[in-house]
């Protein structure tokens, strides 16, 4: 049955949307590339979101937690295994998501009777300046693309996503400190969990840096940290004004 | 996935060196390193020389090398093969860390470290890849547990020093006069303070240095001084050459 063509498609379109349906109740997960660094957070009730990778590069990903995992460890030991084999500078996103993580999601989304790995990931590298920073966006099915802007954020909800993306680089400029960026970040969240209109939405007067009921968790790959490891976690509300 | 680093590394495999043999080669050395306990924690040091035979291959080699934030490796014997131990471990404790999102036990870390060792056996057996490390720690998970000093055998047999240890051709001489400051002394190395001890830390490379010509690169005169580190609960200091430099001028004048 699935040898013909027309038939596989179907297939394909049916797994497509069964993957959307699970991820719809995952919530957004952040990154922003700032002078200080890159900032990653995501919010929920407590299970991660967002994790280490290497001495410069780091996940934040949404998703069933067995599959993040599943991603989290293959990007951790192909990275380990470049670092060791040639150097940590040859360990860079291009590479670790062209040859091993998008080719992996791609076949795992298109093997159709296994299933399929529900996760929507930001991948980041820290670079020697804002500008060397790279953010990559990576879907379940392999696909993914490389944000020049400095902010990024990976949602269930390609339309929602877009509009807080708009959002939040309409509000922040390159030199704003850490704790407007938090704010708007969590602004943004709470937005897109209450499902209100970006267009009306502004920045409010008092930072936002917590959240009732949830668990913030946040992370910056410090550029100013001494030492091969630039990964460390972060309280955003110890973050001073 | 048990965050085992070196059970994933058969799988991935880069060239490998060819099997050695056991030829005239003369194999370079690293000599001398020690550690001993001061008021602040451990201090651990190394000279800069590396030599093969009766040549002074190097006189700018560094020894001691930090394994991950709270652990370090000082190494004696053959570069070669200790240079890679260390490599090795660096990336098992960060695999670790990471992967299994907690930090390897002090323990593990030492065994890993011996593990390592054994399985160098037939290069220590065949003598040109004979390894005699240092390796200190401190246990991250107990803020009030001290840092631990750790000596080797080439074979990987494990022993914690209660004040110092040394390794290397030139040990003999530091390991007698630490035996005799921690007996006698006043202070005792590990009543010093860091400015004392780094001071001590240079005048028995120097002392060692009269009686090993594989010893050597450490001259106050010239700015040459040990690799020195200091290892506590808060991580690993690196006293730089300024501040040994520092210490060095108070304590002669």
């Amino acid at each position: 049955m699935t040898e013909e063509p027309y038939r596989w498609l179907d297939a394909i379109g049916n797994r497509r949307e069964y993957i959307r349906d699970q991820l719809k109740g995952g919530t957004p997960v952040f990154a922003f590339s700032r002078p200080e660094g890159i900032l990653l957070v995501g919010i929920g009730h407590g299970m991660s979101k967002v994790f280490e990778i290497y001495d410069r590069h780091a996940l934040a990903a949404l998703g069933h937690p067995v599959d993040i995992e599943k991603i989290r460890q293959a990007a951790i030991e192909a990275a380990h295994m470049e670092g060791f084999n040639r150097s940590a500078e040859d360990v860079t996103l291009r590479r670790l998501i062209s040859f091993a993580l998008s080719a992996t999601l791609k076949n795992s989304f298109e093997q159709i009777f296994s299933p399929p790995l529900m996760v929507e990931a930001i991948f980041a590298e820290l670079g020697p300046t804002s500008g060397e920073d790279v953010l990559v966006r990576v879907h379940y099915d392999g696909n993914h693309h490389y944000e020049t802007s400095g902010t990024l954020l990976a949602h269930s909800d390609p339309k929602k996503e877009e509009a807080a993306g708009a959002w939040l680089r309409q509000n922040l400029k390159p030199n704003d400190p850490m704790v407007k960026v938090a704010s708007a970040c969590l602004t943004a969240w709470q937005a897109l969990m209450d499902d209100k209109p970006f267009t009306d939405l502004s920045l409010p007067k008092e930072p936002l840096l917590q959240l009732d009921g949830k668990t913030v968790e946040a992370a910056l790959l410090d550029r100013k940290m001494a030492g091969a490891v630039h990964y460390r976690t972060l309280q955003l509300n110890k973050l001073k004004a | 996935m048990n965050g085992d680093f070196l059970a994933l590394l058969p799988k991935n495999p880069f060239a490998q060196l060819p099997a050695a043999s056991a030829s005239a080669h003369v194999p370079l050395q690293a000599t001398t390193v020690f550690a001993f306990h001061c008021a602040e924690g451990v201090i651990i040091a190394g000279d800069h020389r590396a030599t093969a035979g009766n040549t002074v291959f190097s006189d700018k080699t560094e020894k001691i090398l930090e394994l991950d934030s709270h652990s370090l490796m000082a190494i004696a014997g053959v570069p070669a093969t200790a240079f890679e131990m260390a490599r090795t471990l660096q990336t098992t404790f960060e695999f670790y860390r990471r992967s299994q999102l907690q930090g390897m036990s002090l323990q593990a870390k030492i065994r890993a470290l011996s593990k390592l060792l054994r399985d160098n056996l037939p290069g220590t057996l065949q003598g040109f890849g004979v390894v005699a490390p240092i390796f200190a720690g401190v246990d991250t998970t107990d803020r009030e547990s001290k840092p631990a000093i750790y000596f080797y055998d080439p074979l990987g047999a494990q022993f914690e020093a209660a004040e110092y240890a040394g390794s290397g051709s030139g040990s003999g001489s530091i390991k007698a006069v630490l035996h005799f400051l921690e007996k006698w002394g006043k202070p005792r190395p590990s009543e010093m303070s860091l400015a004392q001890a780094t001071v001590l830390a240079n005048r028995l490379l120097m002392t060692a240095a009269e009686f090993d010509t594989a010893t050597g690169g450490v001259h106050p005169e010239r700015q040459l001084f040990a690799t020195l580190k200091l290892l506590s609960q808060d991580g690993i200091r690196t006293i730089s050459i300024g501040d040994q430099d520092r210490c060095w001028q108070e304590a002669s004048a």
